[in-house]
């Protein structure tokens, strides 16, 4: 007597159909946490380095400030002069309050630019400030 | 008669197969596009605007102030003293830790002074420097007497309000000696 082997009648696969929804799941999730930069930024700078820097924990809260090599100031989207920052930073911080100003200086500018704008946050009372930092390890 | 058999069409479906591939390039398109910058950087407060006509000046006695200056040349002045930038922190610390116990109005006040030619980089490595230590010191602190790291607080615990009342970062910078305005 043969002894015939039973096989199972299904053919062996991996079930492919939900792969789709899996991986649509995944790029939903990339696509929500992505923020796309939203502004060009259009001075060139190289941030300095620091130990003891600290994480911005509030994103919402950033404004950005950027001073590139040859010292142009950017604030939001746009090159701007030294004496509209005050505006500027002033509206911005009347809709919201509890603002931060990030500073992009470059590590090659002078103090006095980095006084004069100061001044200009102090002015308009955007009194939280934040000097953009590298990681030094 | 000949019938004629209407031939069964195949059902009509739309390939999914490939759908998994198309949606892995989207993916791919995500991740590789997503900038994950982070915002890091050395926190400051800066001094409410007060104009130069209102200005008061409060004396400081020379035991709590620890001025720092760096000129246009890139040389270091601490409390009028020579001194490399990698050793501020360390000459700083003892200055902290032997005002812990202090009341708030004799704490230690950094004071940072810059000339206008003074190069950004230099500043921002001194104020590393000065910032170095009052962590340094919180750190050594928080072991001390929690036996944790200052990373482990909850953000609202007691321990971290006690830390930073004992050991609170005040630095000053120096209002500049001609400001356009």
């Amino acid at each position: 007597m043969t002894f015939k082997k039973k096989r199972a009648s299904s053919t062996a696969g991996i079930p492919t159909s939900s792969l789709a929804d899996i991986v649509f799941m995944l790029l939903l999730f990339f696509m929500v946490t992505t923020t796309l930069r939203e502004v060009d930024v259009l001075v060139k700078y190289k941030l300095p380095e620091a130990k003891a820097i600290e994480k911005i924990e509030n994103k919402r809260l950033v404004s950005y400030v950027w001073v590139g090599t040859d010292g142009r100031i950017q604030v939001n989207d746009s090159l701007t002069k030294l004496e509209e920052i005050q505006k500027i930073m002033y509206a911005k911080r009347t809709a919201l309050p509890n603002i931060i100003v990030s500073l992009r200086i470059d590590k090659g500018s002078d103090m006095g630019i980095v006084t004069d704008i100061q001044q200009e946050l102090r002015k308009a009372s955007c009194l939280r400030i934040n000097y953009s930092a590298m990681i030094k390890i | 008669m000949v019938q004629i058999k209407k031939k069964k069409r195949p059902d009509p479906e739309i390939p999914t197969s490939s759908m998994a591939d198309i949606s892995f390039l989207l993916l791919l398109f995500f991740l590789v596009s997503t900038v994950i910058d982070v915002d890091t950087g050395i926190g400051m407060t800066l001094p409410e605007f007060i104009p130069a006509d209102q200005q008061t000046t409060v004396p400081i006695s020379k035991e709590r102030l620890a001025a720092l200056l760096i000129n246009e040349n890139g040389d270091v002045l601490l409390n009028n003293e020579v001194i490399a930038i990698p050793q501020i922190s360390k000459t700083l610390k003892p200055r902290i830790e032997s005002k812990i116990e202090l009341p708030a109005n004799k704490k230690l006040v950094v004071s940072v002074k810059t000339d206008r030619k003074t190069n950004y980089n230099l500043y921002i490595q001194a104020l590393d420097q000065v910032k170095l230590a009052y962590f340094e010191v919180r750190e050594e602190y928080a072991q001390r007497k929690y036996g944790k790291r200052t990373i482990d607080f909850n953000e609202k615990s007691e321990e971290i309000k006690d830390i930073r009342e004992k050991i609170p970062i005040t630095i000053s910078i120096a209002e500049p000696e001609k400001v356009k305005s």
